[in-house]
């Protein structure tokens, strides 16, 4: 008569793990996504929508399944450090059947698993941004389709390139990377250094953790320091954006040349009231699109170059104008060998 | 259990029903009863929520949950809290990629980072017990603590560690329970031996009953109370392994979701916050209920951004069912 | 005093032979316990004849609890001597306490509300199997020891699987009394074990102390019903301002009398010399 609680919950918990496993049927067959209606369905896995650059990533990813009427199911992290919530997202979708995938990752690795039990019923993976780790992916058996990013030193040289215009081929510059120890951020600097090696002098490297508040910070306190700093490149727009704020209180702007990278929409006024001197504009939108025509092809069944790259482009006060007016889409036309 | 009244037989039952329903423990079965919902609930809005590789993966995401779950699961018992599960996890992510980098055999770099969220787990232990410190300010110290820990051991770098074993780990299993899997599952039933059939576990529930009691009837508080935070940091040294074997790295990243996500799944649990009461099922329950809820929630195509706002007004509405128990 | 506690509380615990009836279970001399600047024992002296019911009665801040906790290790005395079965003690906590074989009831019973009733009478000292090297209760043996423990006495308890959230205050009681006389104890200490009760209840509760002391424990009982006092002890102790001031057979005094030797109203005539001479109460009975 009497009930035993820990009994009956045991019991309760024994049976809907036999209903849960007995429902259990081919993943395959039972779903084709929210769009199988005879097109392809895909899925993307993209970095936390915190973040503007990911919001336009998927922006960019939505225009194209538009317009190539395809769909496109895209779920993000719940920030840009949710490793593991990510991969649990992808582990969901996973099971759905997709006919291609196209992930961002937020670290080389977190996603590896995932995607090697995706990529081993051959479905293809389009790998976009954010590199997953060539050694990692090689251990795991993991062949990614292609890889669509931009070059981040290439970016970053870019960006040396046009400080040494802005500052007239000398004076010393101030650099801001992300977080320590990020790939991204060390690629765009060794880009900027490496421009402006033997033209201007640099300072070290100085983390801001990506973020606009610690740059304004870091930025004051190195305008407190060096005087003569005529320049400063940051790894990203956000952390420009910091400085710029900086460089105003000090009542400098306009004297202090302000690079970054990203061209965010925040970053494109900011060229355009000349907050900051210029900024190299990377396409999310573009990476985004990209990806989704890249899922395309390889559904077709063709051959794709291992590495794409997505356009790049200087946006100076001249420029500002147009970019904006065709943001979040590249302002100038470039090589697309997916369109 | 008492002898029957003479009376009607439709009536007797009836009430009889009524009773024994109201002497279901319903808090401890909020959790299974919302898993066995949900299930219905995505069975039929997506066709493929119920098939066996989604199963298999929600389990697969729920392991490193269920692990800290049941840690946080026997702190709360006394009393207590541990908000430091989470960074504890990390550092010991860290410390076992450290090792692993300098060639250490995984295995015995894994044994490093379990030693290592073992000491911080004394650490809280013998400052809640014999400082007197409340256990909130306290590990939200350690919690502090242990990540910056993290970063400087590791200097903000994160470690790839992809060594075939660990992918297996959580690749290769039994049907549906990959070894990750199992390994949860299976330190949940270690957990429920040692609440229920040691003195230890008896103690755990007296001391959160009444700390006072128990100490005038001769049980060491002090060292029950150093032996759950051990117990639950030890855990989350087990949980770096998975970590670290699902991300393929070791990296000094704060995983703040996982410390509210076990404080959650232990309340799902209709484990009471004041201690004393406590099962280990239903938190793994509650646990498994999160990881199925997101994973749910992201199959029919919910934004992200109205996961967090769902997980948080499940776990409120279970709160109120467990104080309505009352 | 004996310099080395825990010895002395082992030594004791291997003395579980009866001893031959009558004599005295306790004999308490002299024992000083201060707080700081607050003295809340001053002299305390008492003996327990075997088999007795001895109460211990007094105004608030006389220093019987402080008496208590000292008997049983709460408390550690500053200075006088406690014989336990003629053998010297000194307890460093309670579970020495309990393991020499004083046993408590303290007002607040000290049972845990969320486990059951089974749970409660063995807590602290579990019935354990071995399985290889470890140690897992013994369940089973607890739930029937418990259901002799609860039937000896005639309690009524739902079940001993029962949560003790679910008891009425005199099962509790019951409860709490079952388990202090349940482990082959000297000396049962019941503190104040009808003051949150109601008349039914208190009755039966008494009739619970009357059984025990059939049993022939050794009971010490304190509390503040003179009445309740007069109908369940054999003797009475008197305490006051951290002193034992007084002690009467029962069947020799009247609740008038107990009241004013409380109050201080009347004085024992051998309370003045009692500083000087500890035993002299023993000559007033």
């Amino acid at each position: 008569m009497y009930l035993n609680p820990r009994l009956t919950i045991g019991a309760i918990a024994a049976l809907s793990l036999v209903t849960l496993a007995g429902c259990g049927n081919d993943p395959q067959s039972s779903s084709g996504g929210s769009g199988g209606s005879g097109s392809s369905s895909y899925a993307a896995v993209i970095k936390g929508l915190d973040n503007p650059f990911f919001q336009q990533m998927q922006q960019g990813i939505d225009a194209q399944s538009k317009t190539d009427s395809v769909s496109v199911e895209v779920q993000a992290a719940q920030s840009v450090t949710d490793t593991s919530g990510q991969a649990d997202k992808l582990d969901a979708m996973a099971q759905q059947g997709y006919d291609c995938y196209v992930v961002n990752p937020i670290s080389g690795t977190n996603l590896i698993q995932g995607l090697a039990r995706i990529a081993a019923q051959k479905t293809p993976v389009v790998n976009i941004d954010s590199p997953i780790e060539a050694d990692a992916a090689a251990k795991a058996d993991l062949k990614v389709t292609t890889y669509i990013g931009t070059d981040n030193s290439e970016a970053g040289k870019m960006a040396g390139d046009t400080m040494v215009d802005a500052l007239g081929g000398s004076g010393k510059v101030a650099l801001i990377g992300g977080i320590s120890g990020d790939v991204t951020s060390a690629a765009r600097i060794d880009g900027f250094t490496a421009a402006v090696k033997g033209k201007l002098t640099t300072l070290p490297v100085v983390a801001a953790d990506w973020d606009r508040q610690v740059a304004l910070t870091k930025a004051t306190d190195i305008l407190s320091a060096n005087k003569d700093v005529a320049g400063f490149f940051a790894a990203n727009d956000d952390m420009a954006l910091g400085i710029a704020r900086a460089v105003a209180n000090a009542g400098k702007t306009g004297d202090i040349a302000i690079i970054s990278v990203d061209g965010i929409e925040d970053a494109l006024k900011a060229v355009k009231s000349g907050d900051l001197y210029a900024t190299v504009a990377q396409y999310p939108y573009a990476i985004g699109q990209m990806g989704v025509q890249a899922c395309e092809m390889a559904s077709a069944g063709n051959q794709l170059p291992a590495n794409i790259t997505a356009p790049v482009a200087v946006v100076t006060k001249a420029d500002a104008d147009q970019a904006l007016a065709k943001f979040p889409a590249p302002f100038q036309p470039f090589d697309n060998p997916l369109g | 259990m008492t002898t029957a009244q003479p009376a009607t037989a439709g009536q007797r039952s009836a009430e009889d029903y009524k009773r024994r329903l109201a002497e279901l423990p319903w808090p401890e079965l909020a959790s299974t009863l919302g898993l066995v919902g949900l299930a219905i609930i995505f069975g039929i809005a997506n066709p493929g929520y119920l098939s066996e590789g989604n199963v298999s993966a929600i389990l697969q995401a729920a392991a490193i949950l269920i692990i800290l779950t049941i840690g946080q699961t026997f702190v709360v018992a006394t009393g207590g809290i541990d908000l430091s599960v989470a960074s504890t996890m990390t550092l010991g992510a860290v410390v076992l990629g450290q090792f692993y980098a300098q060639g250490w055999n995984i295995w015995l770099a894994a044994v490093a980072g379990l030693v290592a969220t073992l000491l911080v787990g004394a650490v809280n232990g013998l400052i809640i017990s014999k400082g007197g410190i409340t256990d909130f300010i306290v590990t939200l110290g350690t919690l502090s603590a242990a990540s910056g820990m993290a970063l400087i051991i590791s200097d903000g770098r994160k470690t790839t560690i992809i060594e075939p074993v660990l992918i297996k780990l959580s690749v290769n299993g039994i049907g549906l329970f990959s070894w990750a899997v199992i390994i949860a599952l299976g330190l949940a039933i270690l957990a429920h031996v040692v609440l229920f059939h040691t003195a230890f576990g008896v103690h755990v529930l007296a001391i959160g009953g009444s700390a006072e009691s128990s100490r005038s009837l001769g049980i060491k508080v002090w060292l029950v109370k150093t032996g759950v935070y051990v117990i639950s940091a030890g855990l989350t040294g087990v949980a770096a392994l998975l970590l670290v074997a699902r991300v393929g790295a070791a990296e000094p990243a704060a995983n703040t979701a996982f410390l509210l996500n076990s404080v959650a799944a232990v309340v799902l649990g209709g484990v009471s916050l004041f201690g004393g009461r406590a099962t280990v099922i239903a938190p793994v329950m509650g646990a498994l209920l999160l990881t199925a809820l997101v994973n749910g929630l992201t199959r029919v195509g919910l934004s992200e951004f109205y996961q967090p706002l769902t997980v948080g007004v499940v776990v409120v509405l279970a709160a109120f069912l467990t104080r309505f128990n009352k | 005093m004996s310099t080395d506690p825990a010895t002395t509380a082992t030594t004791t615990t291997q003395d579980t032979a009866p001893a031959a009836t009558g004599g005295d279970v306790l004999t308490v001399t002299a024992l000083r316990k201060s707080f700081g600047r607050v003295h809340a024992l001053r002299d305390a002296t008492l003996t327990l004849p075997r088999g007795q019911v001895t109460a211990l009665i007094g105004d608030n801040g006389a220093g019987k609890s402080t008496l208590v906790r000292c008997l049983v290790g709460v408390h550690t005395a500053d200075a006088g001597e406690v014989l336990l079965e003629g053998e010297g003690v000194r307890f460093a906590n309670p579970e020495q306490g309990r393991s020499a074989g004083i046993e408590t009831v303290f007002q607040e019973l000290a049972l845990v509300e969320d486990l059951s009733v089974a749970q409660n009478l063995f807590l602290g000292r579990e019935a354990k199997r071995s399985f290889g090297p470890f140690r897992f209760l013994d369940r089973r043996r607890m739930r029937r020891e418990a259901l002799d423990m609860i039937s000896q006495l005639a309690i009524n308890v739902p079940a001993v699987t029962a949560r003790v959230r679910r008891l009425s205050g005199g099962q509790r009681q019951a409860v709490a009394l079952a388990r202090a006389a349940g482990w082959s104890s000297k000396v049962v200490i019941l503190d104040e074990p009808t003051a949150a009760l109601g008349v039914q209840e208190t009755e039966r509760v008494e009739k619970l102390v009357l059984s025990l002391k059939e049993r022939g424990m050794t009971i010490l009982l304190i509390s503040h019903n003179f009445e309740q006092v007069l109908r369940l002890s054999d003797q009475v102790v008197v305490m006051r301002a951290g002193r034992t001031v007084a002690r009467r057979q029962t069947s020799q005094t009247d609740g008038q009398e107990l009241v004013g030797l409380v109050t201080g109203a009347v004085r024992d005539p051998h309370e003045a010399a009692h500083d000087l001479m500890p035993d002299s109460d023993k000559e007033a009975s």
